[in-house]
């Protein structure tokens, strides 16, 4: 078959995929082109384009709209919990793919309930805890659960990469005069860095993402995140399109330019169950 | 059992010693006091803006820290921060059963009866106003008991309409409640929207059917119906006949197209831009009627069945000043009350075109035919009829959720004004029998 | 949130400890890990269940054991039921809708490989990434009937009469919401199926044609057995995402109109949060809670079959 009959063939297929992949974007393109144009331009309709793209739209929702301050929240809350639950979940994934000890298999079950249930079954005592501690209205209502969901799926994560490690190097590495510590991050941690790497990426979208958790333990506009930011200040500025559509790309630009970036890793995060098949 | 307890514990007190760590440190002498409203709109933010730093300046070292949220966002996060030990000091609580009696059942508001002497409220507030923000002690008795709240502006639900369109047709504001159904008749056939409204958010849903209510009910039932007393009911054939009245006005095309789907924001917005012949909402719409604006607006109330009946429309005061019960500065807070009630603010909210709830300074001038002279007129008229009604959703701690959900099968056509009265009394005949 | 393989038995078995070595030492690694997670999360379900016999507003006044009336009311009143049923509704649009587009369109172009994949997959797993508040705005805004691009494009193309107020009709809400929700699943499936394509050998599929299967034939004992473990992921994914719908509620249509959008979570969150029905409220989570373990469960199961 020539190389123009063929492609000729593959034509339909490229359409097909076209047409859903554009379903997919529009809505994006079209709140994106809203973000740089004047009221009067929204008119318009969705998909023409502004006559100069205006950052007055950005201006005003990052000082008006508070989210330089909520930016602020979400990049320290995401830091935080990134970084915390990473370290805490190799080190757990270690032991349990690694190490033998007492009562193994139960614990490993009882970690894994965690990212099964949702924030719903675990806010209500939450909140009311925290609050008896003085711990609502502060970082740490959002980073401690944070992390507690995410290690519960870190856990599952680098228990099943270190799994797969062969015996044999982990007993080299003990002959090598390596203590259990040194074993870890010399010789583990070093192949494992993909996986460790999908883990960073999906526990930053989690946390920049997480919404519940952030909308009933702050009650104090400048500690609040992105999402909750951006629900609040749409009930405020509903008709005030060019605003809202601002609001909507701080929030996501990041995650968009991450997912750009190292999209492999998230592919790979998102559909892993499928890919060990 | 007892060890993971034990665990849990030191756990918790090291995250609270923690967070104590980075808590920021107040220089000793100075005071701040906390103050959360829900005056975002500009004219609004200003005027508080300006009040604030008057206060701060007559009181050297003290600092206020303001708090602003949107109404909706302030009645899920304020119970939560009342029981915070270091929640405000000062806060708007709105109204009601649903807010201000729960919090005051909770114990979380300082009785304001002892400062209303020291200050002289009563000689500011209509024995009517402080019904309105008292509760029992224990918060189960609406409109007795104690203080709880004081209000700065003032709230009167009526008609606005679009004075250049009504000039342009030849419309004249209606006198009688026939008038008015006439009239919507006459805007409909000339092919403007009668009303413009949207029943998205829910709550002005609300007041669209109260006002026709109000036309329908007396004054004494619905303080009854508010306050709980002599055992009344919503299924009576007086809020029937209203609800029918909202569903044929919604089924005769009365309303925007697609009302259904359109927020609170997006009808002022069409109404400003001259769709829509009138709207039905509350005087705090006004000053935002003034501004970047092709159009002339004036206002008026629904009218009654005559001309020459005493008038009774939705109103009452605003959201009150509350302070909670356990703030380290009680008086600080209670001056700061008075002083967001005193004349001084009452000037800024009129020059701002918001009614107070206060009388207006005897040196201010209303502009003649103004959309803010129409709604303070409007305001004396309610008053000197005795006829200023009632949010019904202060009734009881769900009624909000169930009128809401309730109307909004209303205007669908899903349940008839008979189902609308009897669903609703549902939700306040099981307050009833609990109370 | 979404990944369940780890369920089926790891194997632990066949490692060792090092001599000398302590056999709690496993217990050093873990136990920071360990606190935290049973403080914040697994001590918080145990409290949601002990709560939900109380009957308790959440603050001032100390809760009363009342024992299974809040389940009581719950099976009584039909409002639980019928958030319930509202999340079905969503499981058509979050998970049917999307595996039934990702199936076709993988059993049409996933038997060769399509030069450029990677570009359109990029594309597709957009929705994913996304914060459900921004998907909400976006959405609330094309369904706007005064301002909005959809209800602008139905009346410039005639169609007047279908411009409906989408989020505020009481029949169209629900369907409304839920099409977000497709929007968002449906790149992800076809990504995940498409990918699965590639595992299943072209062989099958040829020798299938010389035995004379048509192609429906062969999308059901080829490719539909091919890709259980896709299903797998793909039906937890979306299945758990349909019963926990929050975000998407509130800032679309916050339950309305009527009660005509409410799901269960956002039960949870009013009950306990804006009625002060503390114990009600820890009911309704402690069921959702149920319901989502035991179907993760079920599809674990289904999936973990074809990965013996």
């Amino acid at each position: 078959m020539s190389g123009a009959a063929r492609s000729m063939q593959l034509l339909p297929n490229y359409l097909l995929l076209t047409i859903f992949l554009l379903i997919v974007l529009l809505p994006i393109l079209g709140i994106t082109l809203s973000a740089f144009k004047t009221d009067a331009e929204i008119v318009a309709g969705p998909f023409s384009l502004p006559s100069e793209w205006s950052l007055d739209a950005f201006k005003r929702a990052w000082t008006v709209g508070h989210f330089n301050q909520y930016f602020r929240s979400s990049t320290i809350v995401s830091t935080a919990v990134v970084i915390a639950s990473t370290f805490l979940s190799i080190l757990s994934g270690y032991a349990f793919g690694v190490m033998r000890f007492p009562l193994q298999r139960l614990v490993y079950f009882v970690m894994l309930i965690g990212f099964m249930v949702p924030f719903e079954a675990v806010v209500i005592p939450l909140y009311h805890i925290m609050n008896r501690f003085g711990l609502t209205d502060s970082y740490w209502a959002l980073i401690l659960p944070q992390i507690g969901q995410s290690i519960s799926f870190g856990t599952l994560w680098m228990t099943s990469t270190f799994l797969s490690m062969p015996q044999e190097l982990i007993d080299a590495s003990a002959l090598d005069g390596c203590n259990r510590w040194q074993s870890l991050w010399r010789v583990l941690f070093p192949i494992s860095k993909p996986a460790v790497f999908t883990l960073v990426v999906l526990f930053f979208m989690w946390t920049w993402n997480e919404f519940l958790l952030a909308l009933v333990m702050v009650q104090q506009e400048s500690l609040r995140t992105l999402p909750v930011g951006l629900a609040f200040f749409q009930g405020r500025y509903t008709s005030d399109i060019p605003l809202m559509a601002a609001g909507s790309l701080i929030v996501a630009g990041p995650i968009i330019l991450i997912y750009i970036l190292f999209q492999r890793f998230f592919i790979k995060g998102l559909m892993g169950g499928a890919v060990k098949g | 059992m007892k060890t993971l307890i034990r665990v849990l514990s030191v756990v918790l007190v090291l995250i609270f010693t923690l967070s104590a760590c980075t808590s920021k440190t107040v220089t000793t002498g100075d005071v701040t006091l906390v103050v959360w409203d829900q005056f975002y709109r500009e004219a609004e933010t200003q005027v508080i803006d300006t009040l604030n730093a008057e206060f701060e300046a007559a009181h050297p070292g003290v600092k206020i820290e303001r708090v602003v949220k949107q109404l909706d966002d302030l009645k899920t996060t304020l119970k939560l921060a009342l029981s915070e030990p270091n929640g405000p000091d000062v806060a708007q609580v709105n109204q009601g059963r649903s807010d201000m009696g729960a919090i005051v059942e909770a114990g979380l508001l300082l009785p304001l009866d002892d400062y209303a002497e020291q200050f002289k409220w009563d000689a500011r507030f209509s024995a009517s106003v402080n019904k309105r923000n008292s509760f029992s002690e224990d918060g189960k008795i609406f409109g007795r008991g104690n203080l709880y709240g004081v209000s700065a502006t003032a709230e009167v639900v009526g008609v606005y309409y679009n004075e250049t369109m009504f000039e342009t047709n030849g419309w004249q504001i209606p006198t009688t409640y026939d008038e008015f159904v006439g009239l919507l008749d006459t805007i409909k056939a000339a092919g403007e929207t009668p009303i413009a409204f949207g029943s998205l958010d829910g709550w002005n849903a609300i007041h669209e059917f109260s006002a026709i209510q109000h036309i329908f009910v007396t004054g004494q039932y619905l303080d009854d119906f508010v306050y709980a007393v002599n055992n009344v009911s919503f299924d009576t054939p007086e809020n029937q006949a209203a609800a029918a009245v909202l569903s044929n006005w919604a089924t005769a095309g009365y309303f925007t197209d697609g009302y259904s789907g359109i927020g609170y924001d997006d009808i002022t917005k069409l109404f400003k831009a001259g769709q829509g012949a009138m709207t039905i909402t509350g005087s705090w719409l006004a000053p935002e009627l003034l501004a970047d604006t092709d159009f002339e607006f004036g206002f008026f109330l629904l009218p009654q069945a005559t001309a020459d009946q005493a008038q009774l429309a939705i109103g009452g005061v605003g959201i009150p000043y509350s302070i909670r019960k356990n703030t380290l500065h009680p008086d600080l807070a209670a001056e700061y009350l008075d002083w967001m009630v005193s004349p001084r603010a009452a000037q800024l909210w009129a020059e701002a075109s918001y009614v107070p709830a206060m009388p207006l300074p005897e040196d201010f001038t209303l502009e003649e035919r103004s959309l803010f002279a129409d709604t303070v007129l409007a305001w004396n008229r309610i008053n000197q009829d005795n006829g200023v009604g009632h949010y019904i959703d202060w009734a009881t701690p769900t009624f909000y959720d169930t009128i809401v959900a309730q109307l909004q099968k209303l205007l669908a056509g899903e349940i008839g004004p008979d189902a609308f009265t009897s669903q609703v009394q549902e939700d306040y005949g099981a307050f009833l029998a609990d109370q | 949130m979404v990944f369940f393989y780890g369920l089926s038995k790891p194997t632990m078995n066949h490692r060792r400890s090092w001599p000398g070595e302590s056999k709690f030492l496993g217990f050093v690694y873990l136990l920071p890990a360990l606190v935290i997670y049973l403080v914040f999360i697994l001590y918080p379900i145990f409290e949601t269940f002990r709560l939900s016999f109380y009957d308790w507003k959440g603050f001032g006044s100390k809760p009363t054991l009342i024992y299974l009336q809040n389940y009581q009311e719950i099976l009584q009143k039909g409002q639980f039921l019928s958030a319930l049923s509202h999340n079905l509704v969503f499981i058509a649009f979050y998970s049917l809708l999307p595996i039934l587009i990702g199936l076709i369109l993988a059993s049409l172009l996933g038997r060769r490989a399509l030069p450029g994949m990677a570009f359109f997959r990029t594309g597709l797993f957009l929705p994913q990434i996304l914060s459900m508040v921004v998907v909400g705005v976006v959405w609330r805004w094309i369904f706007n009937p005064a301002f909005g691009p959809l209800n602008m494009m139905l009346k410039s193309i005639g169609l007047t009469w279908l411009a409906l107020p989408w989020l505020g009709d009481s029949t169209w809400a629900l369907p409304s919401v839920g099409l977000i929700g497709s929007w968002v699943q449906y790149g992800f499936c076809m990504v995940l199926f498409l990918s699965g394509m590639q595992r299943i050998q072209p062989e099958l599929y040829e020798a299938a044609e010389l035995d004379g299967a048509n192609e429906i034939q062969q999308f059901f004992f080829i490719t539909l057995p091919g890709l259980r473990p896709e299903l797998g992921v793909a039906l937890i994914t979306t299945v758990i995402a349909a019963l926990r719908v929050f975000d998407l509620v509130y800032v679309t249509t916050r339950g309305g109109p009527g009660d005509a959008t409410l799901v269960t979570s956002f039960l949870v969150y009013r009950s306990a949060f804006q009625q002060n029905r503390v114990g009600y409220a820890a009911a309704v989570a402690t069921i959702l809670t149920a319901i989502i373990l035991v179907v993760s469960f079920l599809i674990t199961r289904y999936q973990s079959k074809s990965e013996v």
